[in-house]
């Protein structure tokens, strides 16, 4: 059965019941006619006065007089009794006609406008703030459209300004992290640099002895200046996936292999599953989770790491009995530039979620302070 | 053009209503194939009107009023009106004596009858001579039939007649060529 819409469902009751109305209405009328009509044809006056033997020839004039205008009477009723059934269908058809598109007119005009408004809404459901309604219409309607066209302006000026506001605060925040990370390996760099001129004034003999030490000093700091340019660089160009046929467990024996040394790290890993992802992606996130559990963890703390099926999903779960997160601070970890950590910039666990994000994979945190994170990562199953 | 345009849509429209809201039966009058044959300068031109008179007509024709019905011939040689005349057959009823008169346009006769149904049949029916030229050569020969409004004297009214025809105008048509009659 089709379905009708709100609009329809009411000019269809309309018209039923005007019509309906109407043709009832009309069927009594016509009834009424023909019993009139039929009366009518059995009033017979003149061929029983024809009969009557009159006396005079006034007589006859009279009964002829009265003929005529009784015959006259019943031709005349019987003709405007079909003028009147002739017009009571046509106006009666007329007025079904004019009133059905009088009201079709007025339901499509005011729905017209609903219809729009419906559009424009979707279009800054969409994000679209530049709608703009024309005020038409009933004087109610433009009211409608001219406060939905104000509130629309103002939402653009909102997000504008938003925006805006945005951006300048990522750039004060960039700014502020760059600034005190590129502050820290240079304070080092620069004390070396100091002693290093002293020893040059006073002792010019003992700079060589002092010379291995600086020199390592300054190459750990560069090393850790790289290494900011490093991830920021990797945060910036995350790029389309070169997705292929992963076999996890494989991959994630490979990354833990450089690990398993200094670290106890726990592995039960199902062979079988099979995901979609980016190589490089992946070692990516697994590196940056694990290195997260690492620096959360004591020395002796166990890291376990498991991969299994889960209906027609590949988990995988890598759970620190470490320091464990803040609930608060937990809807906040995959933002850029959000650490707890005293090292790090605060990309780690954003470039994970936007990598994992390239990747069609859900990734998930459970942690509790002082009892360790569990990081879970879902991907589709390819051998299901 | 356009009254003939405006009469198609009213009698559209009145036919339309009458089937679907009215039990008015009234008449659906039509004109037969016109019959023609000629004579060296003469044509005769006869027909019939069919279901013109069959409901409603008796109380009519028993008013004591003239009933008027008018047939117009028009005649066309190429875009050329060439006749354009109005025959009329008229009938009275006489209540006193119950006799129907009929008088038809050229007929020096008066047919007289106490039967409805020869009259009606008599007014059905009609035969017109016009003379023609030659020279008109293949014609168009159409017949309409109409009745006019009648003025019921004994009680100073007037009525529209084509109520009863539902406004219809029975006509007919038929080519006519002279040159090959001749």
């Amino acid at each position: 059965m089709p379905k009708f819409g709100m609009r329809t469902r009411i000019i269809l009751l309309f018209i039923i019941v005007s019509i309906g109305g109407l043709v009832l209405l009309n069927k009594v009328f016509q009834s009424k006619h023909n019993e009139i009509h039929n009366s009518l044809g059995n009033m017979e006056l003149s061929s029983q006065l024809r009969e009557i033997r009159l006396h005079s020839k006034e007589d006859s004039l009279k009964a002829e007089s009265l003929m005529k205008k009784f015959d006259s009477s019943k031709a005349l009723v019987d003709i405007t009794l079909g003028e009147s059934r002739i017009a009571t269908s046509v106006v009666l058809l007329l007025i079904i006609i004019s009133s059905t598109t009088i009201f079709i007119t007025v339901i499509c005009r005011l729905s017209k406008p609903l219809k729009e408004l419906k559009h424009a809404t979707e279009q800054i459901r969409q994000g679209d703030f530049s709608v703009h309604l024309p005020e038409t219409g009933i004087p109610e309607m433009r009211e409608l459209k001219n406060s939905f066209n104000v509130m629309s302006r103002e939402l653009e000026t909102t997000q504008t300004r938003l925006l805006v506001a945005e951006k300048e605060m990522i750039w004060k925040d960039l700014s502020r992290i760059l600034a005190h990370e590129i502050k820290n390996p240079l304070t080092p760099i620069q004390l070396v640099i100091q002693r290093l001129e002293e020893r040059l004034e006073s002792d010019c003999d003992k700079i060589k002895e002092l010379l291995p030490e600086s020199i390592s000093i300054i190459s750990q700091e560069v090393d850790n200046l790289q290494l900011l340019a490093q991830d920021f660089s990797n945060y910036a160009k995350v790029n389309q996936p070169n997705t292929e046929e992963l076999n996890p467990a494989l991959s994630i024996r490979e990354i833990v292999k450089s690990y398993v040394q200094n670290f106890q790290i726990n592995l039960e890993l199902s062979d079988e599953l099979r995901i979609k992802f980016d190589k490089t992606h992946f070692y990516q996130v697994i590196t940056n989770i694990l290195q997260n559990a690492i620096d959360a963890s004591g020395a002796d703390s166990a890291i376990d790491i498991r991969l299994y099926k889960e209906r027609s999903y590949a988990v995988l779960s890598i759970q620190d009995q470490g320091s464990g997160i803040e609930s608060k601070d937990l809807p906040r970890i995959f933002e850029p530039y959000y650490s707890k950590k005293s090292k790090g910039t605060g990309l780690g666990l954003a470039l994970v979620k936007r990598l994992c994000d390239a990747n069609d994979t859900i990734i998930r945190v459970k942690s509790k302070p002082d009892e360790g994170s569990e990081f879970t990562l879902i991907m589709d199953d390819l051998t299901t | 053009m356009f009254e003939a345009l405006g009469t198609r849509i009213m009698v559209g429209v009145i036919s339309l209503s009458m089937l679907l809201f009215s039990s008015f039966k009234g008449n659906d009058p039509q004109l037969g194939t016109i019959n023609h044959y000629s004579s060296s300068s003469t044509l005769y031109l006869s027909g019939e009107l069919l279901s013109a008179f069959d409901n409603d007509f008796d109380t009519v024709f028993a008013s004591s009023a003239t009933i008027p019905v008018y047939f117009t011939l028009k005649i066309k040689s190429g875009n050329r009106n060439v006749v354009n005349r109005q025959f009329k057959h008229l009938v009275k009823f006489n209540p006193a004596t119950g006799i129907y008169e009929l008088r038809k346009d050229g007929k020096p006769d008066v047919f007289r009858s106490s039967s409805m149904q020869q009259i009606v049949k008599e007014i059905s029916q009609y035969s017109f001579s016009v003379p023609y030229q030659s020279s008109w050569g293949l014609i168009s020969v159409s017949v309409q039939a109409e009745m006019p409004i009648v003025r019921f004297e004994e009680l100073n009214k007037e009525v529209d007649l084509m109520v009863l025809w539902k406004y219809k105008k029975p006509s007919a048509k038929i080519q006519i060529d002279l040159r090959k009659a001749q």
